[in-house]
């Protein structure tokens, strides 16, 4: 854990960058020095960032999948099991057995819509540590500017390649402006 | 919006060498001569049968060239950047309904095969009489007329513009050519809808359902964007468009396929369990048919081949990435609409169960090969991709 000297720990080291396309830029040198724990912030998303940074392919994904799966597991249980095997009753002179599958239709693609939706909105919740009531970047009054006209870059200091100059020469060179150790609290 | 971070030279227009491919051409040519030459026996030899299987290859082909129609005029009402780069084929293969207006004519001349609402007096049928004010002659011609009127001038307008915005650049065909797309979306919707009641559900006049409309639209449009995917990749094979289409938009365009794959199962399944479910005579009879005899095996095969099986597949982002395998599925999409017109037609004829002719497969030969002779020539005549759309550099970059 690295402290300044004034006792307060290192959240990261961040700079602002004048445009998109600089930052765009930046974001390149960091992912090829090698680091792990690092984000940008931006007003608007920035097409090909994700390249950029090296992120690679999101596991919601699969979150998504696991969800639709299980809500059309729970309803073909909840219908077939009370309907076709534990008290089979005959409606509207409809077939009892596997038949009846056309009025089971709806509940089956409703629950799976629902399962996967909600396993889409927490999983991306829990990916992105939310809801949280501050982040440490907020402790930098520049960065205010995030959600008007500002871009920024940040490396943290947990990565294992941060070193106070080396990460400041690299955002130096990197066009970085206005270099600042962002404190934790 | 952000802003462009590397921003490509505009390329030149690139145009079809039809010189490489005058083989093709006559071939395709040639066939579609006999074909048709033979389809003119078979329309003598056996009428009734034959007017069936026109009447199927014919709103197989609809379809196809009617959802190409569908995804041009959206490009423009939506202001799409994607869509740049492959909306001249769409163009292309939408004025193609203009040679369908032409083969909408033996429908006519064999109407009394094919729609027995026709020959029946007022008087002898009281749910035919019901309908008469929908369901005469007069308003019937009157229709089709109406139809295919409006589909050759709007689809001609949008290809004109387009042509001649390559030449001066001048960004006021993108505002015209958008004028002509907001007309177009509700006229279209209402075209292909009572296209579909007056050419297909009549074939019973006792059978109706509100959503045949939507039906029919769902698979021309899953269809069409397929039918896109092959041409794209069959102009790339032959050695164009490299560079230009690249395998962002092969993805955007199998997000639709998968979307419009969803889609129809979903109004497909839709229109069915209703009717299942109110298990009124007079709307179940063209499920029956369907779901009996021989007619069982074929629907069945439209289900999973239509929905299930594609379905999966192209949930998977590394086949709306691949070009090939994209075109195969494509292909299949292709097949299973194939099926799926001649679900609704053919049953109407063969009641008692799947009776396959000669005429069914002759009808497609010769209505496929014709459009395809007549896109062979339209292609050569303009770039390839509308050279100086103001939004051909997104196009190009486009990234999702």
């Amino acid at each position: 854990m690295i402290t300044t000297p004034y006792g307060h720990t290192v959240y990261a080291m961040a700079a602002e960058y004048p445009s998109a396309a600089a930052l765009y830029e930046a974001a390149k040198h960091v992912r090829d020095a090698g680091f792990r724990r690092w984000d940008v912030y931006s007003p608007f998303p920035i097409h090909g960032m994700d390249d950029a940074m090296g992120i690679g392919k999101s596991w919601l994904s699969g979150w998504v999948l696991f969800g639709g799966i299980s809500g059309f597991l729970t309803a073909a249980l909840i219908e077939f099991g009370p309907s076709s095997i534990l008290y089979p009753l005959t409606v509207h002179g409809k077939p009892r057995g596997f038949f009846t599958v056309p009025a089971f239709f709806p509940i089956m693609f409703e629950l799976t819509v629902l399962f996967a939706a909600f396993s889409a909105f927490f999983a991306w919740q829990i990916m992105n540590r939310l809801p949280r009531w501050n982040h440490p970047m907020f402790n930098w009054d520049r960065f205010s500017r995030v959600t008007n006209d500002g871009f920024f870059l940040a490396i943290e200091a947990r990565d294992p390649r941060f070193t106070e100059n080396g990460v400041y020469e690299l955002l130096e060179q990197t066009g970085g402006q206005h270099i600042t150790i962002v404190h934790e609290d | 919006m952000s802003e462009r971070l590397d921003t490509p030279p505009m390329p030149e227009g690139e145009y079809f060498d039809s010189r490489r491919f005058t083989g093709l051409s006559t071939l395709l040519g040639a066939v579609a001569v006999v074909s048709l030459v033979l389809c003119l026996v078979g329309a003598f030899v056996d009428p009734h049968q034959f007017s069936y299987s026109w009447l199927f290859a014919f709103v197989f082909f609809f379809t196809l060239c009617a959802g190409c129609f569908f995804w041009t005029i959206v490009h423009h009402a939506t202001d799409a950047d994607w869509s740049v780069v492959v909306r001249r084929q769409l163009e292309n293969i939408a004025v193609l309904l203009g040679v369908l207006a032409v083969f909408f004519i033996p429908i006519l001349l064999l109407r009394r095969h094919l729609y027995s609402w026709m020959d029946i007096p007022p008087g002898h049928e009281a749910t035919l009489d019901s309908k008469r004010a929908y369901l005469n002659l007069h308003w019937f011609l009157i229709r089709a007329i109406i139809f295919f009127v409006f589909w050759i001038i709007a689809s001609q307008l949008l290809r004109r513009f387009s042509a001649r915005q390559d030449k001066d650049g001048n960004p006021l065909f993108t505002i015209w050519m958008r004028r002509v797309s907001f007309i177009s979306l509700p006229l279209f919707a209402l075209c292909l809808t009572f296209g579909a009641f007056d050419w297909m559900m009549s074939l019973n006049y006792r059978w109706y359902s509100t959503m045949f409309g939507v039906y029919i639209f769902a698979g021309a449009a899953g269809s069409s964007m397929s039918l896109l995917v092959i041409v794209i990749t069959a102009l790339r094979q032959a050695g164009y468009l490299k560079g230009i289409v690249t395998l962002e938009h092969y993805h955007i365009m199998g997000k639709w396929m998968l979307a419009f794959c969803v889609f129809w199962a979903y109004i497909g399944f839709g229109q069915y369990m209703l009717i299942w479910y109110a298990n009124i005579p007079e709307e179940t009879q063209f499920f029956l048919a369907r779901n009996t005899q021989s007619w069982w095996a074929l629907s069945m095969l439209l289900v999973i081949g239509r929905f299930f099986v594609p379905f999966g597949i192209l949930l998977l982002q590394s086949i709306k990435k691949n070009p090939h395998q994209l075109s195969i599925l494509a292909g299949w999409m292709i097949l299973m609409q194939m099926l799926d017109m001649y679900l609704i037609v053919l049953p109407a004829l063969h009641g008692t169960g799947v009776h396959v002719s000669i005429w069914d497969l002759l009808c497609l030969v010769a209505i496929g090969t014709t459009l395809a002779f007549v896109y062979l020539r339209l292609v050569p005549r303009t770039s390839l991709f509308p050279v100086r759309d103001p939004r051909l550099i997104e196009s190009l970059t486009t990234v999702n």
